[in-house]
């Protein structure tokens, strides 16, 4: 995470069109966001779509930013940025249904997962609802604050411990 | 994160769920998130890196030419304000600086009979025509009183060539 300061300073360089700054801002939040995307997706390829939809959103929107966490804002457009992604995969599969049901023989299931490389916990974590897989991911990466991720969120601060609590204690139990 | 930091996770969960609960709560939280470290997430290629930082520069180019354009556009039409401003100005103020418009008419006569500076002359021209009018007068009393004696026909013809070449002597000034 950057210093404060540092961060203060591209973010000020961002805000004034400078490519060095942001640059620098990919180099330090690339990794972070692309994990979040990746445990919530389970696949490299929708990840780096959606890494570059966080950065060139980040362009458009870095004028708006007015202060406070820094981190929490880059999250909580990349929340956004998830759930059109999982309405739009949804609508995508309701048609896929269609279909299905029109050329049962021709159509097979969209590869979803990156199945040869997934790992145990990605496993178990699609084995959890996309909205507490989406917090479990937001408080692990986005290192925020409950009562950050509950305004991201736009949720009161009990739900989110509630739902991050059982989500995370579930997920222990499917890891045993 | 600073937030994260100072944030008491014991303390918030005893407002929600009590203090008997709170510590087991926190547990679970610590070895749930204790799993998700030790199963890193892979990194994104260097070459996805690259390709975003072009993306963002291309972008940036893009934002910079569209602001420029949008700055000349507001410029050009602040200056094409403050043009038409002056222009209306200029008007307005040539307007008010104008003389009195005079009034134009064609006159009957001579411009000579107006022009004329030379009192003398015009003193003399005035008794000459003062006098031929007297001349008629008593012509036409003359010729009201049958005082001609002479064929009235002849008076009258004689009278208007007299006329005419006053009225032509009168006009040429």
């Amino acid at each position: 995470m950057a210093k404060s300061n540092d961060l203060a300073q591209l973010i000020s360089g961002c805000k004034s069109g400078n490519a060095e700054s942001f640059s620098k801002v990919v180099d330090t939040y690339a990794s972070r966001v692309y994990g979040y995307f990746y445990r919530l997706t389970g696949n490299r390829e929708t990840s780096d779509d959606l890494l570059s939809e966080l950065f060139v959103k980040l362009v458009e929107k870095i004028g708006s930013f007015r202060g406070g966490s820094f981190e929490s804002w880059l999250f909580k457009i990349a929340s956004n940025i998830f759930y059109d992604y999982l309405r739009d995969k949804q609508r995508r599969k309701k048609t896929l249904e269609v279909l299905k049901k029109q050329f049962e023989s021709e159509v097979s299931d969209a590869k979803e997962y990156d199945s040869d490389r997934i790992d145990k916990l990605q496993v178990q974590l699609n084995r959890l609802d996309a909205d507490t897989r989406e917090l479990i991911m937001l408080r692990f990466y986005s290192q925020a604050s409950f009562k950050e991720i509950a305004a991201i969120r736009s949720e009161p601060i009990g739900t989110t411990l509630s739902k991050l609590h059982r989500g995370l204690k579930k997920l222990r139990e499917m890891m045993k | 994160m600073n937030g994260r930091n100072e944030e008491n996770l014991k303390e918030l969960f005893k407002k929600f769920i009590g203090a008997e609960l709170s510590e087991q709560a926190v547990e679970d939280i610590r070895q749930g998130e204790q799993i998700l470290r030790s199963h890193t997430a892979p990194e994104p290629d260097s070459e996805l890196i690259a390709d975003i930082k072009a993306e963002i520069t291309a972008n940036l180019l893009h934002k910079e030419k569209n602001t420029f354009r949008k700055m000349l556009s507001k410029t050009t039409a602040v200056a094409a304000g403050f043009i038409l401003l002056a222009f209306i100005g200029v008007k307005f103020f040539e307007k008010n600086q104008a003389e009195p418009e005079r009034l134009v008419a064609d006159s009957t006569l001579p411009e000579a009979v107006w022009q004329s500076e030379c009192l003398a002359d015009d003193s003399a021209d005035s008794a000459a025509l003062l006098t031929e009018v007297e001349q008629i007068e008593n012509d036409l009393l003359a010729l009201q009183f049958g005082e001609n004696g002479d064929n009235g026909y002849e008076a009258v013809t004689e009278m208007e060539m007299e006329l005419t070449e006053i009225n032509v002597d009168f006009w040429k000034g």
